[in-house]
């Protein structure tokens, strides 16, 4: 109690900043809409205000009002970054909004605690391309691949995925990493047709593009559905669509190249 | 009418599910314990997927269903004592039961019928082209309703488990 009275009081502006903050990072983050709003809602009642928030793909709509006072209020709309998925984000910022409720955070702790948890170090780049590519073999062999299937898809995984890491790294339109990868990773694997190793060289090929697939994105485009958001909801299932589009392209044009296309 | 050779099928369809469970949460970078969740999960969930759909003669839709239901159950009860919101390992899960190979051949249905002027070739990928797309549509909303019913059913509960006290 000696602390917060020491403490200046936040005023409307600095809260509403770091809330659209942790909004916008938790949107970036993929979560799904009802929780954004939960964990904002959360965070604002403890300041004694609250909020309503519209979420969408590209920006954030919040409106702030103090609970005693109607008059003082105030309206944001901040624009997110592009999706960039972290669970541990989503994890950590829902565990921070409990703690700002249930222990009474002063402003200045919730900020730097929120910077350490985005500043957090991400799994490293090769472990997650050598885990991925385990995870992608064992695919194939799901769908009945033989051996030689699962190696190439193993191989075609780690270059596709190693693609799709540089590319992103330069930070090229998402539409065409996702392209490329898929072109990448089917050129690999429709070698096994070409080359006839093995009995299923057509699971080898389908399943060496799965890695692409926007899982994530497209299980919260349903929930958001389901829950009644539905315009962010179909926001993202319009994007996730577009993304496998883009993998299909990329799968044809390989296709093309090693004389396929009559499958 | 269980025996070994059924349980070891169902056993290595788990295990083969746990290493995808793994290898695709580690893009969305969880924490190590979810991650080791999420494995089992998957395994739990596409080994029951397994038997329904070759023991059970459900479709694929349906025991996907049933499987997606037990995971969010489970997820909730591991996300309790994790403290770790449900979704964070519950949606690696899933994802080796994305139908990643129906979404496949939809598009490719799509794009052998575009290329065809062979009208009764062209019907037969249409009818491809429709029959894989219903069968993505309904295995993704199987697994979305699925999985959520439990938070649908218990919303407070899987709203506060990050919540310490």
């Amino acid at each position: 109690m000696i602390n917060q009275t020491n403490q200046k009081e936040p005023n409307i502006q600095e809260i509403a900043d770091l809330l659209t903050d942790i909004a916008a990072e938790l949107m970036t983050s993929g979560a799904h809409t009802m929780r954004i709003i939960q964990n904002i809602s959360r965070m604002a009642a403890t300041f004694g205000y609250f909020i309503e928030l519209s979420v969408f793909q590209q920006s954030i709509m919040m409106t702030i009002t103090n609970k005693e006072d109607q008059l003082n209020r105030l309206t944001l709309i901040k624009k997110t970054k592009p999706l960039l998925l972290n669970f541990t984000i989503v994890s950590d910022l829902s565990s921070l909004s409990w703690d700002t409720f249930d222990k009474n955070l002063t402003f200045e702790e919730i900020i730097n605690r929120f910077h350490d948890i985005v500043v957090q170090k991400r799994m490293s780049r090769w472990l997650v391309l050598l885990l991925v590519s385990c995870a992608n073999a064992s695919f194939c062999a799901l769908f009945k691949g033989d051996i030689y299937g699962v190696g190439l898809v193993f191989l075609a995984t780690l270059a596709g995925f190693f693609t799709r890491q540089e590319m992103i790294k330069k930070h090229i339109n998402h539409l065409i990493v996702f392209s490329t990868s898929a072109f990448v990773a089917s050129l690999l694997a429709g070698l096994g047709y070409v080359f006839h190793w093995g009995i299923t060289p057509e699971i080898a090929l389908a399943s060496s593009v799965l890695f692409l697939i926007p899982g994530v994105p497209l299980i919260n485009s349903i929930l958001d559905i389901i829950e009644g958001h539905v315009l962010t909801g179909i926001a993202r299932l319009v994007n996730a669509s577009s993304l496998i589009v883009c993998i299909a392209l990329g799968l044809f044009v390989s296709m093309l190249i090693l004389g396929l296309e009559k499958l | 009418m269980i025996n070994t050779e059924m349980i070891h099928l169902i056993l290595i369809d788990g295990s083969l599910a746990a290493i995808a469970a793994i290898g695709f949460a580690v893009i969305s970078n969880p924490s190590r314990k979810a991650i080791a969740v999420s494995a089992l999960l998957a395994a739990i969930g596409h080994g029951l997927r397994f038997a329904l759909i070759h023991y059970a003669m459900l479709d694929i839709s349906m025991a996907t269903f049933v499987a997606a239901s037990c995971i969010g159950l489970l997820s909730i009860l591991f996300a309790r004592i994790i403290h770790c919101p449900a979704e964070v390992f519950s949606f690696p899960s899933l994802l080796p039961m994305i139908p990643g190979l129906f979404a496949y051949r939809t598009i490719l249905g799509l794009i052998k019928f575009m290329r065809t002027a062979d009208v009764i070739k062209s019907q037969g990928f249409m009818l491809d082209f429709v029959h894989n797309g219903l069968t993505t549509l309904f295995i993704l909303f199987a697994l979305v309703v699925g999985v959520s019913l439990p938070v649908l059913f218990f919303p407070k509960t899987s709203f506060s488990v990050t919540r310490k006290y």
